[in-house]
């Protein structure tokens, strides 16, 4: 991919004269210029992008400036609602609403985005490397993705994880390896099949380039695009599935909190302090949708041929 | 291997090549269930170990009051098939000999048949994912082809904006916002509509009573699946339709006089299905993973909940269970996309 492009429609100043009044542009647009463009022009996206910051400022000042710690308790104030004291109300303990909910969005998405960098990691170097080396490598790799489908990854994933003590950064890692990369992993090899037979790729190979490091610097750098969408997409999984792990008893145990864990423990009381529930789902259901936006906002301006945002 | 054996069909009644066309087909389709059936025995066994690994029967006894002795623990256990002083390569050999020639799937750690378990809540399962993997293939396609041939019109709009929002609901959310929704109804009319938990009443009787009683705990559930469900299938469908409207042969059915409807509902309609298809057959785990979380939600006592009854009692035989099921899904899920495939693909020549 140039780095540098021609935007068509912007007219030129500095075009020599002719005989034509008017004239096709000359002035180069950088692509983040010409990426940013196009992004601004779906009003989803840049919806979700604020949302996303505002609860990314959420989860870091939040716990700051939160009254209470998320594991104080106030023996005064059990199972109020909103109050100027405690400003999403306290759960049957004491515990304050506010404070559980930016440390456990934190939380969430500590374990979201670690995960879904994990993923995307291996998913492209296993993809792109089973494609590039073909032959055993590639055979065996597909073995092992078809078995991953076959084995109910979900029922693996709470075995081990309902064991791992509730260590985030355990379910983490389990997350990534059980459950997350294999599915991308089959998507990246499909695709990085017709590139490995691109003239740009024998080219290299010829010149004596070593295969992994055509892998790096030749096919990884043109499925870019495809990682960028597959990271954000996969955040919204990492968080769905965290939520229902931790909903479940499953994933992070207390003291630790996470929105899973919270909605799990706000359901049990679910007519007589809604707000337990209300808060937690909110947050949730606001950081999936706002992510799954930016994915969307993504794929038409990283994509060349889309025509969803108009022209560039 | 083809579907269409040439040779022999060509100048041939077509009937006579019609069912030569079946012949092989089912044979590939029993050749391929032979595959899926050998990676379901290799995965269920890599489970069994796994559960060795992670869970511990033993772990059920500590802190009883009074302590149970170690002899009394074994002595238990063993029986069962669950102790860990038999060599674990023999206690596997007695489960799956068990399996092999008495299809008997193992106890619990409390003594209950696994067998009698999955019998029973297979069914509670199904009557759940069975229908939401209709409605929702129905919704989906219908939503698909109806915002496709309106794009980028307001139609097309809303729906695109509603289904970004409903995919991306967490379905624990979207489970308890129905909750909350048909309590408010229930309370607002003053009669009970609708029922939150559980799969049926005890004591209805008689065929309409039952039907009434069987949709009134069907219905929350089944609106929690459909409701994330729905989108990804329309998003498919909308954008295969859209590749398949401007193609050749569509624009030749509108020049021999088809309405766009027609021509729409005839031709690019069955091109773009395949792969929905195969989308909705590959599913079938999926949902099946949604209804672990939609069945404790409501308290339905089918396998989802049956998954985490295992794990938190340590119930190895009955988690083992369960990955076999889940397993037979996802390959029962294949095959269909497979028939799927060649149903409506005239091109496909199976090999």
């Amino acid at each position: 991919m140039t780095s540098e492009m021609i935007d068509p429609t912007v007219e030129a100043s500095t075009a020599a004269p002719g005989p034509e009044t008017t004239r096709v542009a000359t002035r180069r647009l950088s692509k983040w210029t010409l990426y940013s463009r196009r992004y601004a022009r779906n009003r989803g996206a840049v919806a979700g992008l604020i949302i996303f910051a505002l609860l990314v400022l959420f989860a870091i000042i939040g716990p700051l400036i939160a009254r209470y710690d998320h594991v104080e308790l106030d023996f005064l104030a059990l199972s109020t609602g909103p109050t100027a004291e405690h400003w999403f109300g306290t759960n049957n303990a004491g515990n304050d609403l506010f404070a559980q909910v930016a440390v456990g969005l934190q939380r969430s998405l500590m374990i979201a985005v670690s995960v879904s960098v994990g993923v995307t990691i291996v998913s492209a170097l296993v993809g792109t490397a089973a494609a590039y080396f073909g032959g055993w490598t590639e055979r065996i790799t597909l073995l092992v993705i078809h078995f991953m489908m076959v084995i109910p990854s979900f029922l693996i994933l709470a075995m081990i994880s309902n064991k791992s003590g509730g260590d985030w950064r355990v379910i983490a890692l389990i997350m990534i390896f059980v459950i997350g990369w294999y599915f991308p992993a089959r998507v990246i090899w499909t695709l990085a099949l017709s590139l490995r037979e691109r003239e740009y790729v024998s080219a290299a190979r010829y010149m004596g380039v070593r295969g992994f490091r055509i892998v790096l610097r030749h096919l990884l750098p043109n499925i870019g695009s495809l990682l960028v969408i597959n990271f954000t997409l996969g955040v919204v999984n990492a968080v769905v599935a965290e939520t229902g792990l931790s909903f479940l008893g499953f994933g992070v145990k207390i003291p630790d909190v996470s929105l899973g864990a919270l909605i799990g423990a706000g359901s049990s009381s679910l007519i007589t302090s809604p707000w337990l529930f209300y808060f937690p789902a909110a947050a949730l259901t606001l950081l999936t949708v706002s992510m799954a936006l930016v994915a969307d906002g993504l794929r038409d301006a990283l994509d060349p041929t889309s025509a969803a945002g108009g022209r560039a | 291997m083809n579907v269409y054996p040439a040779q022999r069909c060509v100048g041939d009644p077509a009937h006579l090549c019609k069912r030569e066309r079946i012949i092989t087909l089912i044979k590939y389709l029993v050749r391929r269930a032979l595959g899926w059936l050998l990676m379901i025995v290799v995965a269920t066994n890599i489970t069994y170990f796994l559960a060795w690994g992670f869970l511990d029967p033993r772990s059920n006894y500590v802190g009883r009051r009074p302590p149970l002795t170690e002899e009394q623990i074994v002595n238990t256990l063993a029986p069962r098939n669950l102790s860990d002083t038999v060599p674990l390569i023999e206690r596997w050999w007695t489960w799956l000999t068990g399996i092999l020639l008495r299809w008997d799937w193992g106890v619990s750690p409390t003594g209950g048949s696994v067998n009698e378990q999955v019998a029973y809540r297979m069914w509670v399962s199904a009557e759940l994912v069975l229908g939401a993997t209709i409605l929702t293939t129905v919704l989906g396609i219908a939503l698909g082809v109806y915002t496709a041939s309106r794009q980028y019109k307001l139609a097309d709009r809303i729906g695109q904006a509603t289904s970004i929002i409903t995919m991306n609901i967490p379905i624990v959310v979207a489970a308890f916002a129905i909750v909350l929704l048909a309590i408010g109804l229930n309370d607002a009319t003053g009669v009970r509509i609708f029922y939150v938990t559980g799969n049926a009443s005890r004591g209805v009787e008689g065929f309409f009573p039952v039907l009434i009683d069987v949709l009134q705990h069907l219905t929350l559930p089944t609106i929690a699946l459909v409701v994330i469900g729905y989108a990804g299938i329309h998003f498919l469908q909308r954008s295969l339709l859209l590749d398949n409207i401007g193609a050749d042969y569509v624009r030749t059915a509108r020049a021999k006089g088809l309405t766009k409807q027609q021509a729409i509902r005839k031709h690019a309609l069955r091109t773009s299905l395949i792969p929905v298809a195969t989308q909705v057959a590959f599913t079938i785990p999926a949902i099946f993973t949604g209804a672990v979380l939609t069945e404790t939600i409501f308290a339905w006592n089918g396998m989802g909940k049956y998954f985490i009854e295992t794990i938190t009692k340590n119930d190895i035989h009955g988690t083992v269970a369960v990955a076999a099921f889940g397993a037979v899904l996802t390959a029962i899920g294949a095959i269909l996309a497979d028939v799927a495939v060649v149903v409506l693909d005239p091109r496909v020549r199976v090999s």
